[in-house]
């Protein structure tokens, strides 16, 4: 197995241990850093095949997602401390009710 | 003729005797609540005032127009061209009966207007509602002279339509009472049913006189359609007539639509002297005499306009006797006299019925603005068995209303005296039947207006409780002083003066029907035409007098009537009423007509309404109801999916994807 193969492969392992924390947790916080290590798969996903296909792009494109993933981190992470002042509990189930 | 525009000469005024009313609307209308407020009647009277100056300038150069001429079209501009060739003109016909219209009615319009100053006051200080008054009135008479003015049938039903509207804004003006709110409604709806046939029968004569059309003209213009006439057949000529008669038995307020003018009465009564009397209403009498040459060429019209004329005065008259009302007494009283002059048309003297129309303008104001002088008096009453003995009180408003009374009751000179008569005369050649009609009908009408007058302003001085009664000021007496004498003297433009006639120095027919001749020639080739006026069709009035002094006595003797029952044994009125309940309740309660139109006409159609409501609530609703009842489950169903838990949502995503993935590897 080709160190090309090695990086697809624990992007897709990355992805999939986020996508089972994701789906298994009820915790705002956990929930939140499964969806970021299903990032982390991704990103490494697209430096893989970058370098598989002979390709800069995927590396570059890696580049930018590090610097949103950053502030879109920012952001989820302010919204978790507001859903937790205003109920008091981090418990994503307490939220059901906002649905339509 | 049509002229030239330099040929127009001071008929260019024309075009100002709409547009100066109209600009005092509309500046009203915009001005009226915020800067012009209690001054708001000063903007009208100029607007209104400006229209009769142009009308007089009108008039006087359609004098100097040589007879052959008298008919001059002033073509504004181009209304309607919904295809290459067909249009529709917005062009004038100014010839006399135009002009005689334009003042009468300016005229009218004018003093109502000055009047209305005072009287919609209270304590002097102006009613809720004061401009939009002014504001009406004046977009009325920009209605009237539309009407009057025009010169295709197209801008005629416009006037026609508008006149209609105002006096429905006018009847309701006082919105928030009940009774003129459903007033106005009424008037609406009855002239409706009349405009329908009117209007019908306006596409009636688009749609039979356009094959003779020359290229260059348009099918509605007047002048068009009467030079057809003879290329119509005798059955489309009466459909036709028919069908604008229809129109004029509802403006008009004729058997059966005439049901709406009594209550029109709701409204205020500057409004009835002006619409309700002197002009809108005879809107259908000027049509009929103005379409002579379609009406001549049909004799059943003819017969169906003096019968339906000749029976309503008569109606109208007898339900007049037992009223207490003095403005419903009044609007009887208008409603016969309109009878009178259909019935005047319907006998081929259509120049005797414009000249009533005109003489009656005069007399009839008069005696609503006296009507309504007493109930500004008497604080909004005006049942004449509340009060009585008035004659001190209000000295001058008793003094011209009388005038108006012994006019309107055809006493000898005065102006009602000579155009009624000509009438009863003209009737008389038509049929014997006609001429007893209009007979008894004048006995009637001497009658019922001196009771009117006996009961209110002699007797005891008797006023109803809490009221201070005083004479009304000079805003309201200028006008009935000058309407008053009008009443008197309008008479005498229509008839002659020389030797040898009625008591010695008149003769009937004058100068108004010599200017009016070139109008009313169909009516006068017609009358030569028949059998009846064979034994002289030339001194057809000759013996004219002879029928004069019998309607003098006629009138003369209901006057006489009337005081010996109402002013000198007040009993025997009462008794009469004891002695006959049924015949008292029965006119009392106008021969119950409103009651059978509710239960034949009113009643069935609100049925039919109420069951198209149902059907409307259970087939149209019902339908729409099972159409979205089919995405309404559907999403239903989806709804489930969507349980608020972020879980499921990406165990959804996860799925979906996974699915999409799938096929993508098993398809690829």
């Amino acid at each position: 197995m080709s160190i090309v193969n090695a990086y697809i492969l624990v992007g897709a392992i990355l992805f999939a241990i986020g996508l089972v924390g994701f789906l298994s947790r009820r915790n705002l916080i956990l929930m939140f850093l499964s969806t970021e290590i299903m990032f982390q798969g991704v990103i490494l996903n697209l430096v893989g095949f970058g370098i598989r296909h002979l390709d800069l792009k995927g590396q570059t494109f890696a580049l930018f997602l590090i610097v949103i993933a950053a502030v879109e981190a920012g952001l989820a992470l302010g919204l978790v401390v507001l859903l937790f002042r205003r109920q008091g509990t981090l418990d994503a189930e307490d939220w059901q009710r906002m649905k339509g | 003729m049509t002229l030239s525009f330099s040929e127009f000469g001071l008929l260019q005024v024309a075009p100002l005797i709409p547009l100066l009313p109209l600009i005092a609307a509309a500046v009203i209308g915009v001005f009226g609540t915020r800067v012009l407020k209690s001054a708001s009647h000063w903007v009208a009277i100029v607007g209104v005032g400006g229209a009769l100056v142009c009308s007089a300038v009108l008039f006087h150069a359609v004098r100097q127009l040589s007879p052959e001429q008298y008919t001059a079209i002033y073509r504004l501009y181009s209304w309607i061209s919904p295809l290459p060739g067909v249009w529709f003109d917005v062009n004038f016909r100014i010839d006399p009966l135009t002009g005689v219209m334009l003042l009468t009615v300016c005229g009218v319009a004018l003093l109502v207007t000055i009047y209305s100053r005072d009287y919609m006051r209270e304590h002097g200080h102006p009613e809720r509602g004061y401009e939009r008054y002014f504001a009406f009135i004046a977009l009325f008479v920009f209605s009237m002279c539309t009407l009057v003015l025009a010169g295709n049938f197209l801008l005629l039903f416009l006037g026609w339509e508008l006149v209609g509207l105002c006096s429905y804004l006018l009847i309701g003006f006082y919105y928030g009472k009940p009774a003129a709110a459903a007033a106005a409604k009424k008037a609406f709806i009855v002239n409706r049913i009349g405009d329908f046939g009117f209007s019908l029968g306006v596409l009636a004569i688009y749609y039979w006189v356009s094959p003779f059309v020359q290229p260059g003209q348009s099918a509605l213009d007047y002048t068009v359609v009467f030079a057809n006439v003879s290329n119509l057949t005798q059955g489309q000529c009466t459909t036709i007539a028919l069908l604008l008669f229809a129109g004029a038995v509802g403006k008009s307020a004729q058997i059966p639509l005439y049901v709406w003018l009594p209550d029109a009465m709701e409204g205020p009564s500057p409004v009835s002297a002006l619409i309700h009397a002197a002009t809108m209403v005879t809107a259908g009498v000027y049509m009929v005499v103005r379409c002579g040459a379609i009406f001549v060429a049909s004799p059943l019209a003819m017969s169906v306009v003096a019968a339906i004329g000749a029976v309503t005065a008569l109606f109208a008259a007898t339900i007049a006797l037992a009223q207490y009302d003095m403005k419903r007494i009044l609007a009887y009283s208008t409603i016969s006299q309109l009878g009178y002059m259909f019935l005047g048309v319907g006998a081929l003297a259509a120049d005797s019925a414009v000249f009533h129309l005109f003489t009656h303008a005069f007399f009839k104001a008069l005696l609503f603005l006296g009507a309504g002088s007493v109930m500004h008096a008497m604080g909004g009453i005006i049942d004449v068995r509340r009060f009585s003995g008035l004659r001190r009180i209000l000295p001058w408003t008793c003094a011209t209303f009388v005038i108006g009374a012994l006019a309107l009751a055809g006493f000898p000179f005065f102006s009602g005296f000579f155009s009624k008569d000509e009438i009863i005369h003209a009737a008389f050649e038509r049929h014997a039947l006609f001429g007893v009609l209009a007979m008894v009908t004048a006995l009637l009408t001497a009658f019922y207006t001196f009771r009117m007058v006996f009961l209110a302003f002699w007797g005891e001085q008797r006023v109803p409780e809490g009221v201070h009664a005083h004479e009304s000021g000079p805003w309201m007496l200028v006008p009935l002083v000058l309407l008053a004498v009008g009443a008197i003297g309008a008479g005498y433009v229509g008839v002659s003066l020389h030797a040898g006639g009625f008591a010695g120095f008149i003769e009937p027919h004058g100068v108004f029907h010599e200017f009016l001749a070139p109008v009313t020639a169909p009516f006068h080739a017609a009358v030569s035409s028949s059998v009846h006026s064979e034994v002289a069709p030339t001194a057809e009035h000759a013996g004219g007098h002879t029928l004069m002094y019998v309607s003098a006595v006629i009138s003369i003797v209901g006057i006489a009537f009337a005081w010996w029952m109402y002013a000198r044994r007040r009993g025997v009125a009462a008794r009469v009423a004891e002695n006959w309940p049924e015949v008292h309740s029965l006119i009392h309660n106008k021969y119950y007509i409103d009651e059978f139109n509710d239960v034949t006409v009113v009643q069935p159609l609100w049925r039919t309404g109420l069951a198209a409501f149902g059907a409307d609530r259970i087939a149209v609703d019902g339908m729409l109801a099972l159409i979205t009842a089919v995405p309404r489950g559907l999403g239903g169903l989806f709804r489930t999916l969507q349980d608020g838990m972020m879980q499921s949502y990406g165990v959804t995503m996860t799925a979906s994807l996974l699915l999409i993935v799938l096929i993508v590897l098993l398809v690829g």
